[in-house]
């Protein structure tokens, strides 16, 4: 029975090491298996305990379980007292709670010993946009970016902001540097195509019908790329200020996307009658 | 001004459709099986998007095929909803105004409904919606008289329920429909949930729970 009990552990254990690898937002689950293995077998989870604790943590925040959330808090600061991590957990918790000026206020503590510390940054602009302060969010995030060039999240994030500001140019500008730096990433091209979609005209019609194509080369069964290639397609064979070479192209091109998303389509369907 | 009544099945799971994405704006389109003239009767919904609303290409796609849709079985689209991520401010954005103009082009008592986040709680007493109908060419918010939800109470109860058994999850949105498009939109297995919750034995047990 022992032996059971050592697989059940590590099975847990090894869901939670996979959701953090993956940067799983599943919240609820990670609660499930976590407040359970905290509750019931602390003692066998040797130092793995303080990740666990620190995931718990974060879950719990997203399901408004505060008592769970306080716990982790508390286990936490008692094990690593003074830690930067810890109050930056410790800041998150008074997010959750709505309390935002006493969040910054910890946030600000942590950047005044260390003034390069991104996370504290970065959550300093989520309270920003909890806050619907977005021209905020999107200036602070700039100034981010300006300093650390290379964060990823932080060129998604900022481009996601800019969406929502109907700011599609900059929204653009953006994706390219993700792009650039991920050229394998299908999701990427296929947004910039949504975005180029959305800005229209020709010239924005045609590089969006290019980076659908380029999306559904990195993953052929995107079907968002898949729809997009067939919508611009058409638009742009649709068009008066096209020549007939460029129409007769993008009805092959449409035509192509449409025999895709029937054959997509039955090969589905059949799945579902099995 | 116009009357406009919810139906239990479109007020569920547009509520499911919040909750299963708490962290989103999220929007869908009401439609209607009864026919143009009179009272605005929202029988049903498509859920739509979760992510990137203000972007074309999806919002597009999903119009097109609900109309198709809509043709194929006598419904009308005769509305839009959306839900903000932000709780704190359910006033409509740019994109719910645009869709929603392009909606009342076809249906001119066309309603845009917005999801309160705010005051989505479960004992919540009154309908977490904001109502608004085209007056002129702006969109104004509807009297809260003109507004009716029959057995809000039961209405409640089963939105409450599909929750706790975690059977929100069955709903699927447009968006989860591109990402597999095995699953329908069209949410045939939730109907039927929805259905059997609000057969007259289900809401006899409820009655008696809440009248105690």
């Amino acid at each position: 029975r022992a032996n059971v009990l050592i697989i059940v552990l590590t099975e847990m254990r090894d869901k939670l090491r996979k959701w953090r690898e993956d940067n799983h937002r599943n919240s609820e689950q990670i609660v499930d298996v976590g407040e359970e293995l905290i509750n019931e077998h602390a003692s066998k989870l040797g130092d793995d305990i303080w990740i666990i604790y620190e995931q718990v943590m974060i879950a719990a925040l997203d399901c408004s379980r505060d008592d769970l959330a306080w716990t982790c808090l508390q286990e936490l600061k008692r094990q690593f007292p003074g830690s930067q991590r810890v109050k930056r957990l410790a800041g998150m918790r008074l997010e959750a709670l709505e309390k935002y000026e006493d969040a910054s206020k910890q946030y600000d503590s942590i950047l005044q010993d260390d003034p390069t510390n991104t996370a504290a940054r970065k959550r300093k602009i989520s309270i920003l946009k909890a806050q619907g302060k977005s021209a905020e969010a999107i200036r602070e995030l700039n100034e981010y970016l300006e300093q650390f060039v290379g964060d990823q999240e932080a060129w998604h994030e900022l481009s996601e902001l800019y969406i929502n500001e109907h700011d599609y140019g900059k929204a653009a500008f953006c994706l390219e540097e993700l792009m650039m730096t991920n050229p394998h990433n299908h999701l990427y091209c296929e947004q910039y195509a949504e975005v180029k979609y959305t800005q229209g005209g020709l010239e924005n019609l045609e590089l969006s019908r290019k980076y659908f194509a380029q999306a559904l080369k990195l993953n052929n069964r995107n079907m968002r790329a898949l729809f997009g290639l067939y919508m611009s397609a058409s638009h742009i064979a649709a068009s008066p200020k096209v020549n007939a070479t460029v129409k007769k192209a993008n009805v092959k091109y449409a035509t192509w996307a449409t025999n895709q998303i029937n054959r997509a389509y039955q090969v589905s369907y059949a799945r579902c009658l099995l | 001004m116009g009357e406009v009544e919810l139906s239990c099945l479109a007020y569920v799971k547009m509520y499911l459709h919040g909750c299963l994405f708490p962290r989103c704006s999220v929007n869908g389109l009401l439609l209607s099986s009864s026919p143009a003239g009179g009272a605005v009767c929202v029988t049903d919904c498509v859920p739509l998007l979760h992510s990137h609303l203000p972007l074309a290409p999806i919002t597009q796609l999903g119009l097109t095929q609900v109309d198709v849709w809509c043709a194929q079985t006598q419904q009308r689209i005769v509305g839009y909803y959306q839900a903000n991520a932000c709780v704190s401010d359910n006033s409509p954005t740019p994109c719910a105004l645009k869709i929603a103009d392009k909606i009342a082009e076809q249906c001119n008592n066309a309603v845009l409904l917005m999801i309160d986040g705010g005051k989505m709680s479960p004992d919540y007493r009154v309908p977490p919606i904001v109502m608004y109908e085209r007056k002129d060419t702006r969109w104004t918010l509807k009297d809260k008289h003109t507004i009716m939800l029959r057995q809000w109470e039961e209405t409640r109860e089963i939105a409450n329920q599909l929750l706790d058994s975690g059977d929100h999850s069955l709903l699927v949105d447009f968006d989860s429909h591109l990402d597999d498009i095995t699953r329908d939109w069209t949410n045939q297995k939730l109907n039927a949930k929805i259905a059997e919750l609000a057969s007259p034995a289900n809401v006899c047990t409820w009655m008696s729970r809440v009248e105690k």
